[in-house]
């Protein structure tokens, strides 16, 4: 058997080489439009010179994330994908419990109109949608900028303000606390109810806990996807609740599992 | 002569919050002008000496959660910077264009057939949506998803368009044949009714779609499926990275 085993090896060895000779022959063909795949050059950490991040090692960020220059995001924070935080010109700084969801931007101002330049403050706890733009502005703890607002430069969001979907807060505009303010330029549009004000930092804490999830997800290395998408395919035919009709009870492997605190309502 | 000019002020505004204590007493001393209460020092940051600043695999494009694997068709494209994430269907003959974000992490995100959804969108499904419907987001067939959107938990009905940089709130109801403007913000909840045209933040009636503005919502969807074949027919099936990861790990006298 170790005879034919080695054959096999030697036979798939040939076929691969064979398969490389052929991209190389069809590149060759294809001359100056073909297309050599080279590794991806996307730096989720990038300092600028001197300027560099720093991330607490508790902070989830997404590999797709750019964090560059002077950004400093504290523990329990998330920066999901596609995210931007420039601190090239200026600071940013991101404080503990915060999530920034898919595709924000958040950068800072070096010079403006007022001539004021005010880095960029997001305190703790807060929740900034996705798609959010956010310039120059100092955020404080537990607020909520809906998704795709754009908060412009000098913005200060109070404590328990919440910025609605799609606002544009214009320059130097307050939002006091416990306040909604939406529209395009933002006016105010009403009370936060407390129920809504208790929400906040609950929907900060539910987010920490699925950054967790994904950081784990996006750091395993190549052995554990492999093995993770065979068990997979071994358990996609179990379905719970029929097994739960049969009388059977299974036990998904624990690298299937997800935590528990992940969905709200558990 | 600009760039230096640049280079130069930049080192002075550095220079003059140089260091870590002054621009926190700066930005405790604001607080405490602002909202008259004791300034909270600053939790420290403690950094991970383990953090990659650079992965050489990138951002993975399908990134399962747990048991929920991201399912896509395949005569389907999605682009090699989408981030697929949780429970995601991508039916046949959609595409997903670059930038794109579908976090199927709470809920469900199904994308029906020929539809696509355009560039640096954001599909995300909310736990639980305000109607107390189920919260999924669900993009019927034949819709077109305009460029840097905003989707949360909202159901597509077959045969729409959704203009650019609009924004659908949870539990939004886009009914089927209707078309909303670029730019359009639909609040919670919002029901947009079937063959009409909505626009504005938020969203309000403009008028009624004609008859031939109906038949031509399909025509678009199908059109963007035919460029996406294009895209599509540029990729291998299996990237030959491979090789340069090879050759990077030699390099650096890495196992390979």
């Amino acid at each position: 058997m170790g005879t034919l085993g080695r054959a096999f090896y030697s036979v798939g060895f040939w076929i691969r080489e064979t398969g490389q000779a052929l991209d190389r022959l069809g590149c060759r063909l294809q001359g100056k439009n073909s297309f050599r795949e080279q590794l991806s050059r996307h730096r989720t950490l990038m300092n600028v010179f001197d300027k560099a991040p720093i991330v607490d090692k508790e902070a989830f960020v997404a590999p797709s994330a750019s964090i560059i220059g002077n950004v400093q995001i504290g523990r329990g924070s998330s920066v999901w994908y596609g995210c931007v935080l420039r601190g090239d010109v200026n600071s940013v700084t991101v404080g503990s419990g915060t999530n920034i969801q898919d595709n924000s931007l958040v950068h800072v101002a070096k010079s403006n109109l007022s001539g004021k330049v005010p880095p960029t403050i997001i305190g703790d706890n807060v929740t900034i949608g996705h798609s959010a733009v956010l310039h120059g502005c100092t955020v404080e703890d537990e607020a909520f900028i809906g998704m795709g607002a754009t908060v412009l430069d000098g913005v200060v969001v109070e404590k328990h303000a919440l910025v609605a979907a799609g606002a544009l807060v214009r320059q130097n505009t307050r939002i006091p606390s416990g306040e909604i303010w939406g529209g395009n330029p933002a006016k105010f549009l009403r009370k936060l109810k407390s129920t809504e004000i208790d929400f906040i930092p609950k929907s900060a804490e539910n987010y920490s806990n699925l950054a967790k999830a994904h950081a784990a997800e996006n750091a395993k290395p190549l052995n554990a996807i492999e093995f993770e998408k065979v068990l997979r395919k071994r358990h996609a035919g179990k379905d719970e609740e029929y097994d739960s009709m049969l009388g059977i009870v299974r036990e998904t492997p624990p690298e299937l599992k997800l935590a528990n605190n992940i969905e709200p309502g558990k | 002569m600009a760039t230096s000019l640049a280079r130069i002020s930049r080192r002075c505004v550095t220079s003059s919050v140089s260091s870590n204590l002054i621009r926190r007493y700066f930005a405790a001393e604001a607080v405490a002008v602002a909202t008259t209460e004791a300034p909270k020092p600053k939790s420290e940051v403690t950094p991970s000496p383990n953090r990659a600043k650079w992965d050489y695999r990138g951002q993975r494009q399908i990134i399962p959660l747990g048991q929920w694997l991201p399912k896509v068709a395949v005569d389907a494209y999605v682009a090699p910077n989408v981030v697929l994430a949780g429970q995601v269907t991508v039916w046949d003959g959609s595409s997903v264009w670059n930038g794109a974000v579908l976090r199927g992490d709470l809920n469900k995100i199904t994308l029906g057939f020929c539809s696509n959804v355009q560039e640096r969108c954001v599909v995300h499904a909310a736990w639980s949506s305000p109607t107390g419907l189920p919260a999924e987001t669900l993009i019927d067939r034949y819709v077109t998803v305009g460029a840097y959107s905003l989707l949360r938990s909202c159901t597509i009905e077959p045969e729409c368009i959704i203009g650019q940089h609009s924004i659908l709130m949870e539990g939004s109801l886009v009914e089927t044949r209707s078309i909303l403007e670029a730019g359009s913000v639909v609040p919670p909840g919002r029901r947009i009714p079937s063959g009409e045209l909505w626009g504005g933040n938020p969203a309000r009636f403009i008028r009624t779609l004609t008859n031939e503005e109906t038949l031509e919502i399909p025509k678009l969807a199908v059109a963007i499926n035919h460029l996406s074949g294009d895209y599509f027919s540029e990729f291998l099936p299996y990237s030959t990275v491979y090789l340069e990861v090879e050759k990077f790990k030699k390099s650096l006298g890495i196992a390979v």
